[in-house]
């Protein structure tokens, strides 16, 4: 390791250094990784410059692999593609995950629910007349849908921890079954096309993960946060019996990447 | 086979009448054609059905202007600019706009099978989702899915047992829009279509509809273009007229030639999301100036040089773009 491993202290890194740092190091060295605008360019940025040198970057506006030396603000941004080995469309991109390529998704969303089933959709009452329209889909469905694994990342307030999203946008672990709407298990819908689901959720208070049943579980509380806070800030009965202890703050060498290398401009980094 | 008339982009735009099916070049805020948009607005169309892989600053602005009816697609948004398509909502929320929610893929699909003459293609994207709850299936609930619109498909989806290897398969039906408007960097006069940089689902958008109206940064020879084919993305056949209009995609970027013009949508952003405010940005930068030349004389060439792309990179390196 040619960075500094020393732990930083609270106060010394700021919450979204360490959803970054956190989202990072679920990237294996190797990974095919399909990431989104913001938070999962920062995260695979730095995989990408620590423990998975190796790791290939797909964005779905139909970069793959891009080396990029300015930190792109969209997936559609000209700055994607700078040393990119193809740089082709949505339908090649979206057919490589079809196809089983994409072994880790970072996502976002607004609501999710103990199944990881996440809304991006609607707030409220959703029909012909929504009560409160989101930006939709995009592509968060089909890759929640069709990766081996997915990593959300999201804001954690009690309105978008809820036992039941208003609209399921992306399947989590148990999924209707249309026509029918009946709950099943994932697998069950995705037959031959079933690779895995949600992985894990990070938070601004911890991270979370997925039981036997499909159903999440809080893993590691971070720095400053107890896993008490955390039930008061989620609407279903999280189960927090299996919580493993705080979460790794970021090191100052991951800290240095973060700030020098990846987003200097402060783009997303304030 | 015709070779493709070269219009001015008043006349380009002319030729779409109101109730039409269109769709656009481009992904959320790059390469979209802004240009066509402000003037289909100034010609005051209506009633549009707008088939996108993905909506943007084109389509929240078409919508907030009161010129569609139906938006089926994915996602709406500025980007990092705007979170929500905040004329979409709000005219949805009203009751003023149809949505019919895709997700990336299924949109896709209904494109890709259009492009290559099929009435459908066979997916497992986003199955399970609410997409296809038939509560939220807003066509058929609006009575317009009874046939009598050949561009309506009867059904939304369909799930359908693989005859093959066993298991369940989502049928997405075709798209064909009437008219394709897509931006690009470089046109041959007789309409062969160079793209640089990602091709975003452009390929599809342009194959899949009946007609298409290039809006080129610069048109070209056709000895010049066809220099190097493999660098070519459709064939002038598929074309039906070209229009040159520089700056065209502004203020989403356009790889290779500028930036997106960030702090101009965030600003649109800000001042439309209620309908006085959105009529006023109208009435401004589309009705109370004459054309586009008039629009990009407004923006300034201080500005336009900023967005301006460096060729080694093909994107700006001068723009401020973070807080640092």
């Amino acid at each position: 390791m040619n960075w500094d491993t020393t732990l930083a202290k609270t106060g010394e890194f700021k919450p979204i250094d360490l959803l970054a740092v956190a989202a990072a190091r679920e990237v294996t060295d190797g990974d095919v990784v399909f990431a989104g605008t913001g938070l999962p360019m920062l995260a695979i940025g730095l995989a990408q410059r620590t423990a998975a040198p190796t790791a290939v970057c797909i964005y779905e506006a139909g970069s793959v692999d891009g080396r990029p030396v300015s930190l792109p603000t969209s997936v559609g941004d000209a700055r994607c593609i700078y040393q990119a080995s193809v740089a082709s469309g949505l339908f090649d991109v979206f057919n490589q995950l079809q196809r089983g390529v994409v072994d880790l998704a970072f996502l976002g969303g607004a609501e999710v629910d103990k199944y990881g089933n996440v809304n991006t959709t609607g707030m409220g009452k959703y029909g012909i007349v929504p009560e409160k329209r989101l930006t939709g889909s995009g592509g968060n469905s089909d890759i929640n849908g069709l990766a081996k694994k997915t990593v959300f990342i999201m804001v954690q307030e009690k309105r978008r921890f809820k036992e039941q999203v208003d609209f399921v946008t992306s399947p989590g672990w148990r999924i209707p079954k249309w026509p029918s709407g009946e709950m099943v298990p994932k697998k069950e819908v995705y037959n031959r096309a079933f690779r895995g689901g949600p992985e894990a959720v990070i938070s601004n208070m911890g991270v979370f993960r997925f039981d036997e049943n499909g159903e999440m579980y809080l893993d590691t509380y971070h720095p400053g946060c107890t896993p008490e806070q955390i039930l008061e800030n989620c609407s279903f009965d999280l189960n927090i019996s299996r919580v493993r202890g705080e979460t790794k703050p970021p090191s100052l060498g991951e800290l240095d990447i973060l700030y020098h290398q990846i987003d200097p401009e402060g783009i997303f980094l304030p | 086979m015709a070779k493709p008339g070269k219009m001015n982009l008043q006349e380009a735009v002319a030729q779409i009448p109101d109730g039409a099916m269109l769709t656009f070049s481009g992904f959320t805020i790059w390469r979209r054609p802004m240009a066509a948009v402000y003037e289909l607005i100034r010609q005051g169309k209506k009633n549009l059905h707008l088939v996108e892989v993905n909506g943007g600053t084109h389509s929240d602005l078409l919508i907030g202007a009161g010129c569609v009816k139906i938006w089926e697609s994915c996602w709406i948004g500025h980007e990092l600019f705007g979170k929500i398509g905040a004329n979409l909502a709000r005219r949805a929320e009203a009751g003023e706009v149809i949505i019919e929610d895709y997700s990336h893929v299924q949109i896709l699909y209904r494109m890709a099978a259009g492009s290559m003459g099929l009435p459908y293609l066979p997916t497992y994207a986003s199955m399970g989702t609410d997409m296809l709850n038939p509560a939220y299936d807003h066509l058929r609930i609006a009575g317009l899915r009874d046939g009598s619109n050949p561009k309506i498909p009867k059904k939304k989806y369909e799930i359908v047992s693989d005859p093959f290897y066993g298991g369940e398969l989502l049928h997405m039906p075709a798209a064909n829009p009437d008219w394709c408007i897509a931006h690009v960097q470089m046109v041959g006069e007789e309409g062969t279509v160079r793209v640089e940089g990602q091709l975003y689902s452009d390929s599809e958008a342009i194959k899949a509809s009946d007609n298409v109206i290039i809006i080129a940064e610069q048109i070209v020879s056709e000895e010049y273009i066809r220099r190097e084919p493999s660098r070519n993305l459709i064939a002038g056949h598929q074309v039906s007229c070209i229009v040159e209009q520089s700056w065209g995609a502004h203020p989403t970027g356009c790889f290779g030639c500028y930036e997106t013009d960030g702090s101009f949508i965030q600003n649109f952003f800000k001042k439309t999301r209620s309908q006085e405010g959105l009529d006023a940005w109208v009435k401004e930068w589309i009705h109370d100036i004459p054309n586009f030349e008039a629009y990009l004389e407004k923006i300034g060439i201080t500005r336009l040089e900023q967005l301006r792309a460096n060729p080694a990179f093909g994107y700006s390196t001068t723009i401020k773009r973070g807080t640092r």
